[in-house]
């Protein structure tokens, strides 16, 4: 039995490609990249990714929009931005694995993941006090997996959570939060709108 | 530079908890840098390397929008901040809004809705690039009465302090993304000894560390370990989440790999301090630091 030829409209998409250069933050450059490899390679953590961000960017030029979006390529991204400054095309790569994590959460792509959950408690904090108070980002993380998860994750880090209140790095009073929460409640807002309006023109 | 220079100071959230010591020793030694820092009032959290997951892209950069919005209420002068992860973010957001006037408007347009806009075109600046270029080494060695003498420092730079600006224009061009010289400078300034050190600017896992330790302890553990090796007293560090990620996981690092690490982590401004003859409690904070420097605080007045 003969293999099947590839069908080249099939398997090259471009209007995936298309997509994340119009789309995706620093996509617009993507164009550039000559799949050279110094960003997977310069990358600390690229062997936990699926797929590094060279081969990443060939899947996105090959249309696999299912398999880019639910990768968890971008949830390894450390933002260490070596891959940014030694990319001798100029390619933000660390840029557009940010927003490509962000679009995969939009479009409903990514499962719930440890740095989703993460993402998700220190904006809440961000929104609700104007900053991160740390032990409540921690708790709300630690419990976004579970009760049982949650008690166990904080007993694991009990020493060093005793360690930073004893040194002073961690009060036990109320959040810091800024003055003026309503206007930057009204900010926040009206940025989601203007976000919302602009993905719609 | 002889005179007093002023700027608008950007602490961080995290200059009210994990990195209470950057904070408490970059205020105590300004003065003896010819700074003046006046803080940007009521500033917000800038977003960190996680806000637009959560928040989406605009509303995160209209962090940034708010905070240089309240930057430009204490006049044209430049934003200055100590915080690797806070610099990045409003450098790199201030630079988007200066570069493009779509932007801009939409910013502004989101800053409307608490009667704020941001028309200015400030700088926003980091810390160790302001003591490189506007201070300059001759006058950090000047300001030392008591020599760190013996000290032998591992200058771990980390990530962000250095990329992706360290190299630009916008970002002061004073050091190179893979070998800094700028922390073994300050060290050496100090009286200090700077030991050859490899890891300068390896990545500690950032805020990966912080939700999934598993994922990089292996990272952090070479960070410790060519410390150790080099015969290093203490590491030191520009960044709050390495100066923390670095420090707290070295138990679980023993743990794991059957190792017996134990070094201190300190901020550069800290052994600055203690070299500067101020106090090593009120002024160099060296009680916050989990691990402790005997060495250090001997030295310390």
């Amino acid at each position: 039995m003969t293999k099947p030829a590839p069908n080249t409209s099939e398997k090259y998409d471009l209007g995936f490609a298309n997509w994340v250069y119009e789309n995706v933050n620093g996509g617009d450059k993507l164009g550039l990249c000559m799949q050279c490899g110094v960003c997977s390679g310069s990358c600390p953590i690229g062997e936990q990714m699926d797929h590094g961000p060279r081969k990443l960017f060939m899947m996105i030029r090959a249309g696999m929009k299912d398999e880019v979006l639910s990768s968890n390529t971008m949830w390894n991204c450390t933002s260490c931005y070596r891959c940014v400054v030694r990319c001798p095309r100029s390619v933000p790569v660390t840029y557009i694995l940010q927003d490509l994590a962000a679009k995969s959460v939009e479009l409903g792509y990514a499962k719930p993941n440890e740095n989703s959950k993460f993402s998700n408690s220190f904006w809440w904090s961000a929104k609700t006090f104007g900053r991160t108070d740390e032990r409540l980002v921690t708790a709300k993380y630690y419990f976004s997996f579970g009760v049982v998860e949650g008690v166990k994750r904080g007993l694991d880090n009990l020493k060093i959570a005793w360690g930073m209140i004893k040194t002073g790095r961690m009060h036990l009073t109320m959040p810091h939060q800024i003055k003026d929460k309503a206007g930057l409640k009204a900010i926040l807002a009206k940025a989601a709108e203007i976000e919302e309006r602009e993905s719609k023109s | 530079m002889s005179e007093k220079k002023k700027f608008t100071y950007y602490p961080g959230c995290s200059s009210q908890g994990s990195a209470l010591h950057l904070d408490e020793s970059l205020r105590a030694i300004a003065p003896s840098l010819d700074i003046e820092l006046e803080d940007i009032e009521d500033w917000n959290c800038c977003g960190a390397s996680v806000g637009h997951i959560g928040g989406g892209q605009l509303p995160n950069l209209s962090l940034t929008g708010r905070n240089l919005a309240k930057a430009q209420e204490r006049g044209k002068q430049d934003v200055v901040t100590g915080c690797a992860a806070c610099y990045l973010n409003t450098h790199a957001g201030n630079e988007k809004i200066k570069n493009d006037v779509n932007v801009r408007a939409q910013v502004n347009e989101a800053l409307s809705a608490a009667d704020m806009e941001y028309d200015e075109d400030l700088q926003v600046r980091h810390m160790c690039e302001v003591i490189v270029n506007d201070v300059g080494l001759d006058k950090v060695r000047e300001k030392v009465t008591n020599p760190l003498t013996g000290l032998k420092v591992a200058g771990y730079v980390g990530c962000q302090t250095v990329r992706p600006f360290a190299g630009t224009d916008g970002g002061g061009n004073y050091d190179t993304y893979d070998n800094p010289e700028f922390l073994d400078n300050f060290a050496e300034a100090c009286g200090a000894e700077a030991v050859e050190y490899n890891p300068k600017t390896s990545c500690c896992g950032g805020s990966v560390a912080v939700m999934s330790p598993d994922r990089t302890l292996h990272l952090i553990k070479t960070i410790v370990e060519d410390a150790v090796e080099a015969g290093a007293d203490v590491i030191a560090t520009p960044c709050p989440l390495c100066q923390t990620n670095v420090e707290m996981y070295q138990d679980a690092i023993n743990k794991k790999y059957g190792t017996d690490f134990h070094i201190p982590v300190m901020f550069y401004s800290q052994l600055m301090a203690v070299a500067f003859g101020l106090d090593g409690e009120k002024d160099a904070a060296l009680h916050r630091n989990t691990i402790r420097s005997e060495k250090l605080e001997k030295m310390a007045k």
